[in-house]
């Protein structure tokens, strides 16, 4: 491991059970994720994995279990022992701490590459527009597009477009960054680019990423986690994980990925 | 062979000249104000049916519903004759006139003005949620993972990518809005129609007069069709949008449909 992830919890998921109808897509999840720590889930597609991701900020509602984020439940209150659904205003506010990166970006078009970054931070935050300015531009800096502030989405490459909505995420200042996928509608000369800005993060940030991208797991990971038809699989650090893998389900999924 | 009193006609057409009649500058004015509030409510309505239509409250989709099945399933004329005189002679509502300074705005045209905005409003939910569900469902999930509750999102994220998509058929609905103010001079509002038809029971010319109040009425969807270009093309100037209609191909379309 690369570095050793400090105790405290950021997010506790327990037994989350999701239903699509009839399918039964998350199966008893549980899963810790510690602060700091970044954790990568791998897995075949309809494995589960990108809904769960979704559940961690209430963008899909669960069926069972709990999921805690900074030590509040997210999307539910428990009332006399049942859980129902939480207001909009609660929900919103816990969002507001954990930012979320989209395979598709889903930047807002109409706003530049900085009104992108700065609106969630003056609207819903309420900070001065100047300052929400002075603090975007450093953001869009750091992920090396300072000179493509005033630029619209439509004007900016596939791997310019996500590093602006990672920076929009980061402009929230979350301590919690889900990234659902976010090099997979990339073109494959863009994937660096974004994986370079994101391994950058990992040393200060907590994460939880949905990817294959192998490199970035063994560089950046501190756990990989295997999921398959609604369920983990097996877990672990990436050296033990990909050179070792215990189970004969993740040895499959990764003898097709690798080949 | 009918003999056409050209004098009469030119009169009534060279504005100077025309407007010496008081209730057609009086209903020129009407037409113009009254197309312009009555759309602006008809907007606002038809926000409030679109937002209805799309609620997780089954009874605000309920209501949305049968609004905008009531009033797009009557007709205009008929919801107009029951506003104004219906709803005087039960005294639910007499419509008294208001007085604002030196004007006075008779309970007709708040009658009339406010069954074009309602009517509107059923057509405008369509043209809204259509919008609305044009955008792409990530737009409201970004927001909202960005902290945005639901309202803040729609007037931040949302609504302004609908406009684009609204702003067309909308400009459309204006112009038939200007053409829909005429039936007001069936509850006698001094609008456009109403002060030829007085013109007419004076005179009794009606070739040349409702030619008149033709050219009229084509004079102001004319104009709007030159505003309706420049807001367009302002509108998807910024991202490259689709290629709207030339100029000609509009002016003689003439708009897209008839009255409601």
């Amino acid at each position: 491991m690369s570095a050793q992830p400090d105790k405290q919890v950021i997010v506790h998921a327990e037994k989350v059970n999701k239903f699509f109808g009839a399918l039964h897509v998350l199966k008893d999840v549980s899963l810790d994720v510690y602060k700091n720590e970044v954790v990568v889930i791998l897995g075949p597609s309809g494995s589960g994995k990108s809904t769960f991701l979704r559940c961690i900020n209430h963008l899909e509602k669960i069926n069972d279990g709990h999921i805690y984020v900074n030590g509040h439940m997210i999307g539910y209150l428990e009332r006399d022992g049942r859980l129902v659904e939480d207001s909009e205003a609660n929900i919103a506010r816990q969002r507001a701490e954990i930012g979320m990166v989209f395979q598709r970006f889903n930047l807002f078009p109409h706003l530049t590459a900085l009104g992108n970054v700065i609106e969630a931070p003056i609207r819903v935050r309420g900070i001065p527009a100047s300052q929400a300015r002075a603090e975007g531009e450093r953001l869009l800096e750091r992920v090396g597009l300072a000179d493509k502030r005033n630029q619209y989405p439509n004007q900016l490459s596939g791997g310019q477009q996500q590093r602006v909505a990672i920076a929009r995420a980061l402009a929230m200042k979350p301590n919690l960054m889900l990234f659902d996928e976010p090099t997979s509608a990339l073109d494959p000369e863009m994937i660096g680019e974004v994986l370079e800005v994101m391994q950058e993060l990992a040393d200060e940030m907590t994460m939880i990423v949905v990817s294959h991208e192998m490199g970035f797991a063994r560089a950046a990971a501190q756990r990989v986690v295997f999921m398959d038809k609604g369920q983990i699989i097996e877990q672990g650090a990436p050296e033990e994980f990909f050179d070792h893998p215990k189970e004969e389900r993740t040895r499959l999924f990764l003898g097709q990925i690798l080949h | 062979m009918y003999y056409f009193d050209w004098e009469l006609f030119w009169r009534y057409i060279w504005p100077p000249s025309a407007f010496q009649d008081p209730l057609l500058r009086a209903g020129l004015v009407v037409t113009i104000v009254v197309s312009i509030v009555a759309q602006a409510l008809g907007v606002g309505f038809g926000l409030l049916a679109a937002l209805g239509k799309m609620s997780k409250f089954a009874g605000f989709r309920w209501l949305a519903d049968g609004y905008i099945w009531y009033f797009r399933g009557t007709p205009l004329l008929v919801q107009m004759s029951l506003l104004f005189f219906g709803l005087g002679v039960t005294h639910i509502y007499d419509f008294p006139d208001i007085r604002l300074g030196i004007l006075t705005i008779s309970g007709a045209i708040q009658a009339g003005t406010l069954a074009l905005a309602i009517n509107e409003g059923a057509y405008m939910a369509e043209i809204i949620r259509a919008g609305i569900e044009s955008i792409d469902p990530g737009q409201m999930e970004a927001a909202k993972s960005l902290g945005m509750n639901y309202s803040l999102a729609m007037r931040r994220i949302i609504l302004p990518q609908a406009a684009r998509v609204i702003i067309p058929p909308l400009g459309n609905e204006f112009n038939n809005m200007m053409k829909t103010t005429s039936l007001l001079q069936v509850i006698s509002a001094s609008e456009l129609f109403f002060a030829f038809n007085q013109a007419n029971a004076r005179l009794f010319k009606p070739f040349e007069l409702f030619i008149a109040a033709s050219l009229y009425y084509l004079a102001l969807t004319t104009i709007w069709s030159f505003i309706q270009s420049r807001i367009e093309a302002r509108v998807g100037e910024r991202k490259g949008a689709t290629q709207r209609p030339g100029l000609w191909q509009r002016f003689l379309s003439g708009g897209t449909k008839g009255a409601h």
